[in-house]
């Protein structure tokens, strides 16, 4: 048993506690507990960062070793199940820097001419390409009706410094709805409330610059950036 | 072997659900992957479902990966290697290791401290061997085999709580030179 007045002070727990974390040497609870502090501890997340890069140099040690080619086609099996369409989000990644009409238009005849035997149910599409009217903001958004959720790509532009962008949904007069603060990724996807998922084509989509973390108020408080209205294809 | 930048492009593609990027992801990295894993588990069944296992994650979360200064190729070996200690301990639903690969990559750390000890990397292996005798194994062991503190102190033949403190003061001094 080790005496305690030997241990490290306690200012150095942190930075130990993350190496630990790093190397999977904690227990379950304290995994845990840590696991926990992280999301709310951006400094402690940057300290787990710091930990992986440093025992990254033991990767070069690692001695590469092709899996079985039946490990990839078990994976996209596993993954993707039989051979399918490729799903429509993924479509619309080819549409970054293209105006959605000229969008809608190739959607149009690759739906008409390629893909002659798909499935016929085929979910409705749509889209929303949401610009300030300077385009120095612009995001494609689609939404997967499938899984609820609306996916993003940012095409240009950025929050400001010490800001963050927030994404709203807005249902005719109704008051604007959050769909939650936008990362700093280009992509991403959010999860569409059940209450609006009926009415998806009379939706407008609007992001506006607002303080970390979002709205304090639940309503937009920062200029309006850009809107873009939420049309089916 | 792919350069960063590449593996970050084809992570930026499959974020967007490109299969294809996904498929020359996975040529890219998967040796990479397997070789970690097998070195966890050693045993090469399980090393192949982990791996499928640790792409599938890679798949889910690449819209999470951002180029915040750490290293596409560590995000993906860490997302490897947790799920492959997750197979040998099979803890009781602890932390989802799903969340690690997300900390790793939250949008709040910003790159200058990842930056600094990516620098330090390099250094990693000289500092180990500057540490007594044992304990660079000790270390070794836990990050390259998953090795727990029980199996550790199994190893070097100490109570639990020793190893606990050595390591500790391993971890300090690794820290302190590799920042030299």
């Amino acid at each position: 048993m080790s005496d305690l007045s030997t241990d490290p002070p306690r200012e150095d727990d942190d930075n130990l506690l993350a190496a630990e974390y790093v190397l999977r040497l904690l227990d379950p609870a304290e995994e845990a507990a840590f696991a926990a502090r992280l999301s709310r501890e951006p400094a402690l997340a940057e300290t787990v960062a710091a930990w992986s890069a440093r025992f990254s140099g033991l990767d070069a040690e690692v001695v590469e070793l092709a899996p079985r080619a039946a490990v990839k086609a078990g994976l996209e099996r596993r993954l993707f199940g039989k051979p399918e369409p490729t799903p429509f989000w993924q479509r619309a990644g080819l549409w970054q820097g293209i105006s959605l009409a000229s969008a809608a238009v190739a959607a149009f005849f690759a739906f008409q001419t390629l893909q002659p035997v798909e499935e016929p149910a085929r979910a409705p599409l749509f889209v929303s390409e949401i610009t300030a009217e300077d385009q120095s903001l612009r995001l494609l958004a689609v939404y997967d009706s499938a899984a609820g959720e609306v996916r993003l790509t940012r095409t240009a532009g950025a929050a400001a410094d010490g800001r963050v962008l927030q994404l709203w949904a807005i249902a005719g007069e109704a008051a604007p709805v959050s769909l939650g603060v936008l990362p700093e990724t280009a992509a991403t996807a959010v999860d569409l409330p059940e209450a609006l998922r009926a009415d998806v084509a009379g939706l407008v989509l609007a992001v506006s610059d607002e303080p970390p973390g979002g709205s304090p108020t639940g309503a937009p408080t920062g200029a309006v950036l850009a809107v873009g209205q939420v049309s089916e294809l | 072997m792919a350069t960063v930048q590449e593996i970050e492009d084809l992570i930026g593609r499959v974020a967007l659900g490109d299969r294809k990027a996904f498929s020359a992801l996975y040529d890219a990295t998967s040796a990479k992957l397997f070789g970690t894993v097998m070195r966890v588990l050693n045993d090469r069944a399980g090393a192949e479902d982990v791996v499928q296992d640790a792409y599938m994650k890679i798949w889910r979360y690449a819209d999470r990966y951002s180029a915040n200064g750490m290293s596409p190729m560590t995000w993906m070996i860490t997302i490897a290697r947790n799920t492959a200690i997750d197979r040998i301990r099979r803890t009781r639903a602890t932390v989802d290791l799903d969340g690690v690969a997300e900390h790793l990559t939250a949008p709040g750390p910003g790159p200058e401290q990842s930056a600094v000890a990516a620098g330090e990397a390099r250094r990693i292996k000289a500092c180990l061997d500057e540490l007594e005798d044992d304990r660079g194994s000790a270390v070794r062991g836990a990050y390259l085999e998953g090795r727990s503190y029980a199996d550790l102190a199994d190893t070097f033949n100490v109570p639990l709580n020793t190893m606990r403190t050595w390591l500790r003061r391993s971890l300090q001094s690794l820290q302190e030179c590799m920042a030299r």
